[in-house]
């Protein structure tokens, strides 16, 4: 893999800015909530600037680690930090900048105990950007734990609807899992005789032997699958958005779940890729029956909250036939299903959001009639909508067609499932969509009023992602396949 | 008669001492040698240990400003017995000849005794003070046949020589019984099961103070001991591993599982001691350097972790009761900065990155995993996600929890505040930047060897 050092530390300055945030934030005073959502703004949107600048400032004909930094850390466990971007983090930091910077503005109306809330969500991001730029093992599972614990208080302390069960649950789940995957990094370390947590040396063809991979491999991908939202670990994740505050929602299901995703692919499948080839068909298995069963799950939710719940699973579920296809095509899809439900899912959160805190309910019965009341906001409800049952022209019907594509080729039975499945969703969607916002007008949410220009902005930010991928998906293609074809035709 | 001198006048000498210690300890760091015909050996393993066992006492004394749990007429003897102890602790860990670790252990042990006893309010600290007494007891009276065992079976009685001799004759069943009755005093000393009955109730019933220092500089020393007496057997016994790792598991799974239904805090941390003893002796028994250097760091992040967490409960309980969970309510509006050092201590104790918890951890696991204990290693992370728990459980009462009735703001005097300052800048120092303590530790583990 060719590796470009960086002349600036562009993704160092990325987590400088969070913790900068963070600590900008602690010492404000509390009482001075304009002061900290504005220093939460401006570095957030610091973050999402360097994100997109990198994005199209990546050398696509070059290829391989750009913008790579390399420091020693603890010489004497082999511990350095080592941060690059390629063509599969590239798009995830995209995303995580993106989701961010449209959670804090989400979150402008915040009144209680913002201080925390704000330094919370910045130490949650840290930890996100981290992982999706870390190349050595060490870090990948540092920040992958400061970005699991941050959850525990803010789903508890400014969730609704369970949240305190919701939040202990998440936690305990997700810890499980990285502690499946703390063993597993250590003993391909120890088993490597490389001396070494370092990611693109360990990467090195013949570390391992196969035994070694296959056994490493399913501790990984459970690990960080459970993140993912992997059936049938997935039952804390529709309870967690379910109870945490809309931007947590939205981070949560928009950037969280991806890190579990990308934990899989960065971690496992590049240390392990016999345990992949061998693992696949397990995958392509949990993947499919993911996401039928959040379909038929998600038809017979009377929450708004839970019917998005449940098709995140499904939705991860499609990310997963992508991993499990063992394709160039299917890499594709996973990383490109990856961005697209991120930002769609922050669209539906945060317009599912913005209802929740007019109506006070999320109750499908008992909302209707909001396209007369609140047109602008149904209508980001409905765009969401849309982008989760793949309508052509948004991100997500490109990213699901790769996947269906390449698992038509490799698992015909499970594409067939998949394929109709996605059918199914789109119909019990579209049945929400029409009882909340059609229907006759309830009387009692008349008086609401619709999105104001200011708090639209996010909304709009991630709409145009949406068309803007949807129209041009050569953009995210051709980055993806940097990553994925070299990857691809270096496999044993 | 001789005219007494104040509560403050004492606290403010003990205060002085103590850090003239903690400099000495500094000082000495680097020192080497032998004293008393052999037999009290200077190291950088005993300089490293003494220099945290002088640190526990320095930060036990801090906390003694309101010394409400002992009644005021026996102050001076409990400086003197903490003084005595910390003393005792560190010709313990300089100790290489068997019968200098054993005075210096029962010398220790008994201040400790008395120490329980002190508590006001007679009946709980008797009852509590006894049940240590006893358990101790005859856990030094298994130690002293485990030494004479040892001694008859290989005419060794320095720690050097049996050394040199111990490798060789490693798997013959009385050195192995000899090894294992040495070794139970030590266990009682840190909790390790059967030995750890005593842990919850002493904790519960000594006075908030006293409990912080067998919490952490009595650990630390344990640590350090039972460090030095595995490393004599020179990893060579099957047997001496099997038990090891048999205690290891029971050890931590028992301290987790019975953490998790407490409900008085101290009785958590004492069972959450328990099962930090489990991890310790994974650390131990990789019989490796990494794995001695490893204890020797965990037994750092230890002192400090735990120092916050009863640094903590002991200005919450600001007039030396105990302290129930629940009482923990409303703390992050209370107090900010004692929740947010109590929040990141019990993250540290769960072995969160980037704390220093989570390095020590990190290190431990490694060192098993190079021998091979895959297995151990699981089962150790299973009971740390368990013991997550229990940790959020408190965390969620300091921070989520409202107290039933309005309680005022804590008053939390300014040193407290540089101090839970400057601890939580240590356990996340310690997690961010271990590469000095490391390189610390793997020397000091080197002289073991």
């Amino acid at each position: 893999m060719p590796i470009a050092y960086a002349h600036f530390p562009y993704l160092s300055l990325i987590l400088l800015s969070c913790v900068a945030g963070l600590l900008i934030i602690i010492f404000i005073p509390e009482d001075k909530k304009d002061a900290i959502k504005w220093v939460s703004a401006v570095c957030s949107g610091i973050t999402l600037l360097i994100s997109v600048y990198l994005f199209f400032a990546y050398d696509k004909t070059q290829g391989g680690l750009q913008f790579v930094e390399k420091y020693q850390w603890v010489p004497s466990l082999g511990i350095s930090y080592y941060n690059g971007a390629d063509g599969f983090g590239l798009p995830m930091l995209l995303l995580a900048g993106i989701v961010f910077f449209t959670a804090v503005l989400t979150m402008w109306e915040l009144e209680t105990r913002v201080k925390e809330f704000f330094a919370l969500i910045f130490l949650l991001v840290t930890g996100v950007f981290g992982m999706f730029m870390s190349m050595d093992l060490f870090f990948i599972f540092i920040w992958f734990d400061v970005s699991l614990f941050p959850m525990y208080l803010l789903i508890a302390v400014w969730g609704s609807t369970r949240k305190e069960y919701a939040a202990m649950k998440l936690t305990l789940y997700l810890l499980a899992g990285s502690a499946l995957v703390l063993p597993a990094i250590i003993y391909l370390v120890v088993k490597s005789g490389f001396h070494t947590f370092d990611l693109v040396a360990l990467m090195h063809p013949g570390t391992f032997t196969p035994f070694q991979q296959k056994f490493a491999f399913i501790l990984l991908y459970i690990g960080f699958g459970i993140l993912a939202g992997v059936w049938p670990f997935h039952t804390w994740s529709p309870t967690g958005h379910v109870a945490a505050p809309t931007a947590v929602s939205m981070i949560h299901a928009g950037v969280l779940m991806k890190i579990g995703a990308f934990g899989v692919l960065r971690v496992a499948i590049f240390l392990c890729p016999e345990g992949w080839q061998y693992w696949a068909h397990l995958m392509a298995l949990l993947a499919v029956i993911g996401i039928v069963y959040g379909v038929f799950v998600g038809l017979s939710q009377t929450d708004l909250k839970f019917v998005i719940g449940y098709s995140s699973v499904s939705h991860m579920g499609i990310v997963g036939l992508g991993l499990a296809t063992v394709t160039v095509e299917g890499l594709n899809g996973a990383v490109f299903q990856m961005f697209a439900h991120g930002v769609m899912t922050a669209l539906f959160f945060s317009s599912v959001g913005y209802i929740y805190d007019r109506t006070h309910t999320k109750s499908i019965a008992e909302l209707g009639g909001l396209s007369r009341t609140m047109p602008v906001a149904s209508g980001y409800l409905i765009v969401a909508a849309l982008t989760g049952i793949g309508v052509p022209c948004l991100a997500s019907f490109w990213a699901e067609l790769t996947v269906f594509i390449s698992s038509f080729k490799v698992y015909p039975v499970y594409g067939i499932l998949a394929v109709c499945a996605l059918v199914v969703s789109a119909l019990f969607i579209l049945r929400v969509v029409q009882r909340t916002c059609y229907g006759p007008e309830k009387e009692r949410f008349a008086h609401l009023e619709d999105v104001s220009f200011k708090l639209g902005i996010p909304r709009m930010i991630l709409v145009s992602v949406i068309v803007i991928f949807g129209l041009f998906p050569d953009v995210m293609l051709n980055m993806i396949q940097t990553a994925s074809i070299p990857f691809i035709s270096g496999l044993p | 008669m001789m005219r007494r001198i104040k509560p403050e006048q004492l606290y403010f000498i003990a205060l002085v001492l103590a850090s003239v210690g903690v400099g000495v300890c500094l000082a000495c760091v680097r020192l080497t040698g032998d004293l008393f015909a052999g037999t009290y050996r200077v190291d950088l393993f005993s300089q490293v240990f003494k220099v945290m066992l002088s640190m526990g006492l320095f930060l036990v004394v801090c906390l003694c400003t309101e010394l409400d749990g002992i009644e005021e007429r026996h102050h001076p003897e409990f400086y003197f017995l903490l003084s005595v102890c910390t003393l005792a602790m560190m010709m313990l860990v300089s100790s290489v000849h068997l019968l200098t670790v054993y005075v210096a252990l029962e010398l220790s042990s008994y201040s400790l005794y008395t120490l329980v006893f002190l508590r006001k309010g007679r009946d709980r600290g008797i009852d509590a003070g006894l049940k240590y007494f006893l358990i101790g007891a005859s856990a030094s009276a298994l130690m002293l046949f485990g030494f004479a065992l040892l001694y008859g079976s290989i005419h060794a009685a320095y720690l050097v020589e049996i050394l040199k001799i111990l490798p060789n004759v490693i798997n013959r069943p009385v050195v192995i019984v000899a090894l294992i009755l040495l070794l139970t005093g030590f266990f009682f000393k840190l909790a390790v099961f059967p030995f750890h009955f005593w842990a919850p109730d002493v904790y519960e019933s000594a006075a908030n103070q006293v409990t912080t220092y067998i919490a952490t500089a009595s650990k630390v020393a344990a640590i350090a001991i039972i460090t030095r007496i595995v490393a004599l057997s020179g990893g060579g016994s099957a047997y001496l591993v099997h038990m090891l790792v048999t205690l290891s598991i029971i050890t931590m799974t028992i301290g987790n599982l019975a953490a998790v239904v407490q409900k008085d805090l101290k009785r958590l941390l004492a069972y959450s001691s328990v099962a930090h003893a489990g991890y310790v002796l994974i650390g131990i028994l990789s019989m490796s350097q990494a794995g001695y250097s490893s204890a020797i760091f965990y037994a750092l992040s230890i002192l400090m972790m735990k120092f916050t967490c009863f640094l903590v409960l002991v200005k919450v309980a600001d007039d030396g009761r105990n302290l129930d969970i629940e009482h923990l309510a409303g703390l992050h509006r209370r107090s900010p900065i004692l929740a947010m050092a109590l929040m990141m201590a019990l993250f540290g104790l769960a072995g969160i990155p980037p704390t220093i918890g989570f390095t020590g951890k990190l290190l431990i696991f490694t060192a098993a995993m190079q021998k091979g204990y895959f297995t151990l290693v699981l089962i150790a992370m299973i009971n740390v996600v368990i013991s997550l728990y229990y940790y959020l459980l408190v965390v969620r009462a300091a921070y989520l929890l409202e107290p039933k009735e309005q309680l005022p703001e804590l008053e939390v005097s300014n040193s407290i505040k540089v101090l839970a300052g400057l601890l939580i800048f240590g356990m996340v120092a310690g997690g961010i930047f271990p590469q000095y303590i490391i390189e610390l530790s793997r020397t000091a583990a080197m002289t073991l060897m």
